[in-house]
Formats: structure tokens, C-alpha cells, sequence
């Protein structure tokens, strides 16, 4: 494993929160996968992440809610089908949901599709009172 | 490929950033058709067999044909393993009197262009340096190696045997198979091998659907990895 010294603030990073690390699992009764994710902490934002390999841009829908949930649901373009000890399951979605902590400026967040990788960015909410500096 | 010792190559792979190892390695042996001759195992590995049309397989496995050998590991490795690994790679060198080796790995760059993927090389002994040259691979000239990686280059570094260390821009956290095709493109120009990376192309997605838990126990060793470091910084959080 290696790290690259470049000055990018992600290399700050501090916090981490092992119950944002939900074991995957495939629900085969669904047909849905549990896609890979990553979330990244920035001092202004979080960058949250999804592979979503075998995915359509026009087919992802994402929602965000008042507590801080993401949830992505995406359909394959064609079934994925897994074959382990003589049983066949085909899967046919993709879905997660992600709880983020602290505040977010819901009306700024933005997100891209690229390479079957969905990236949102969601900014923080800073509020408080202000401190005089003597 | 002569049969000439000081032509022995060993190909090291094992999964880290992008599994680029994994999926470089493995595709080699599959496409060169290598022969499995042997495997490696140790007591402090997670007892894991894989089967395969009956057939059962260890999770580090050795391969050859004609003078190339190929050591790859489907298993990441705690710290202390990873340095039990080195020794019995090295070990294997001086047995088979390799001449070079190269071990294929991922570079967690934060800005790569998946549409034109980078790979840059790093040796231990000044004598591969010609082996970078002569095939335009740039050197890796800054940054910090840590978990396997890192054992396995020190321990070459200590040996008077020269590595040749590939790495090849990735996604960090998710596999990336599309960057492994950049790494198998260089490699075939190294070992003077043509290898048609069209089958493996037809497979990027599926690969990446098939290989998320490996990444996320990747991710769970190397976040171990890199938490063993002193001041080392932790990589983004992963589920």
C-alpha cells in the first residue's frame, strides 16, 4: 500500500467510524447487490462514493433525508449472476443507504457519474455564535 | 523465453490499492497458461482453501512456465505476515536463482485520469534501473510505502537481489480492474511477452461486482497496516 505526499487535504483525515463499515451483504431474494462505498472527510464537506459497476446514469436514484441518510438504489443494465457450490443467484440492483453525522447544507449538495463511480458531495452546515477575538 | 538462469523472472502479486496485483497477476497466469508448482502457506494464515471444479487450491500460490515464475497471494496480509511473506519470497529467489524480480502493485493517487492511467516504477538496486528506461517507465519519485509493500521492498532492498516495484494509479478503495489493464500493458512490454488484454476488458464491471468483498478485507488489513506506522495518516473511511 502506498500514499502519494501530495499536499491534498484528504490526508488529514482523523475520524473514523467503524459503524460506517457495514460487512456487504447480498440480499438474493431482492435480486440486490450491496455496492461498495467510501466517505471522505473534508474540513468544508464529506465525499461520499459508490461503485457502481453495470449501471446507467439515468438509471441511479438518490435521496437524501432530514436524518442525514443516503440512499442509493441503481438498476443493472443486465443481470448480474453469481455461481457458488452448485447455486446460481442473479442479481438485478444495486442499493445502500449511508447515515452521515453532524450538519449538511442539503440545498448545495451536488454529485457525478463517472466511470460507474457516483460521487456526491455534500457540503457542511457551519452555524454558531460568533466569538469575539480580543 | 531462453532457459538461461540469469533470465529468471519472478512476477509478485497480492491484493492492496485497487487489487491491481491481483487482477494484473492472475490474468497473466491465466493468459500465459502457467503451471501451478507449488504453494506457500504459514500457521498464522487464516485457514482458507479455494475449490475450483473440484479442484483445491491455496491462497498462496506459485506458478511457472519457462522462466517466469509467478508468487501471488488472494489473501492481504496482517503486518506481522506480511514480513513472514518477504522472507519466503526472498527465500524462493535464492532457490530458483531469479535474476529479477517485479512485484506489481496500486498508487493511491488522488489525481489520476482513469482515462489515461500512470505507472511508475521503483527499484531496489541501481541495476533495474536500465529495465525503466528502456521501457519509459517513470520513477516513482516521492511519497511513503507501508504495509506489504513495504516489507517486501525491504526486504529485497537487504538481499542482493534487485526488485522492480510496478505501480500503477488506482482507485484506492474500489477495485480496478481498467487500471490493471495499464499495468498488464506494461508488464508485457517488460517481460518482451505479447498478452491480449481483450479478455479481461470484456470483464471490467463483472470483476468489479465479483471482487468487492476481497477490496473490503484489502481495506480492513491495509487500514491495520497503516495504523502499525508511526504518524502514518489513515485512508478515507470505507464500507
Amino acid at each position: 500500500m502506498i500514499k502519494v505526499s501530495e499536499n491534498d487535504e484528504t490526508f488529514d483525515l482523523q475520524n473514523i467510524f467503524p459503524k460506517l463499515f457495514p460487512k456487504l451483504v447480498d440480499d438474493i431474494e431482492e435480486q440486490t447487490l450491496s455496492p461498495l462505498s467510501s466517505i471522505t472527510e473534508l474540513e468544508s464537506k464529506w465525499i461520499v462514493e459508490f461503485d457502481l459497476p453495470l449501471v446507467s446514469k439515468e438509471n441511479i436514484s438518490v435521496t437524501f433525508d432530514k436524518g442525514n441518510e443516503i440512499t442509493v438504489e441503481a438498476k443493472l443494465r443486465e443481470a448480474y449472476v453469481d455461481e457458488n457450490f452448485n447455486s446460481k443467484s442473479e442479481f438485478h440492483f444495486f442499493k445502500k443507504m449511508i447515515t452521515l453525522p453532524g450538519q449538511i447544507n442539503e440545498k448545495k449538495i451536488v454529485s457525478n457519474f463517472k466511470n460507474g463511480r457516483l460521487t456526491i458531495y455534500l457540503p457542511k452546515l457551519f452555524q454558531g455564535n460568533k466569538i469575539k477575538i480580543e | 523465453m531462453s532457459q538461461s538462469n540469469k533470465d529468471n523472472t519472478l512476477l509478485v502479486g497480492f491484493p492492496s490499492n485497487g487489487l491491481i496485483g491481483t487482477f494484473t497477476i492472475s490474468y497473466l497466469v491465466y493468459h500465459l497458461k502457467m503451471k501451478q508448482i507449488g504453494e506457500m502457506d504459514h500457521p498464522g494464515l487464516m485457514p482458507t482453501l479455494f475449490i475450483e471444479n473440484g479442484e483445491i487450491f491455496g491462497p498462496i500460490r506459485i506458478y511457472k512456465k519457462d522462466n517466469l515464475y509467478v508468487i501471488m497471494s488472494d489473501l492481504p496480509f496482517e503486518p506481522e505476515l506480511a514480513y513472514e511473506f518477504s522472507r519466503s519470497v526472498i527465500e524462493f529467489v535464492k532457490e530458483n536463482k531469479i535474476a529479477k524480480t517485479i512485484i506489481v502493485s496500486g498508487l493511491d493517487s488522488q489525481t489520476r485520469d482513469p482515462k489515461a492511467p500512470k505507472a511508475y516504477g521503483l527499484v531496489t538496486h541501481q541495476s533495474l534501473e536500465k529495465l525503466l528506461y528502456e521501457n519509459q517507465i517513470p520513477k516513482f519519485l516521492a511519497g511513503t510505502v507501508f504495509g506489504t509493500d513495504a516489507a517486501v521492498i525491504s526486504a529485497f532492498r537487504q538481499s542482493s537481489i534487485p526488485a522492480l516495484v510496478l505501480y500503477c494509479e488506482c482507485h484506492p478503495f474500489f477495485p480496478d480492474p481498467e487500471a490493471s489493464v495499464h499495468a498488464i500493458t506494461v508488464l508485457s512490454k517488460i517481460l518482451k511477452v505479447k498478452i491480449d488484454t481483450a479478455e479481461i476488458q470484456k470483464k471490467l464491471e463483472h470483476l468489479r461486482i465479483q471482487h468487492r468483498n476481497l477490496m473490503q478485507e484489502t481495506i480492513a488489513a491495509l487500514q491495520q497496516q497503516a495504523g502499525k506506522q508511526p504518524k502514518s495518516r489513515m485512508p478515507r473511511i470505507y464500507g
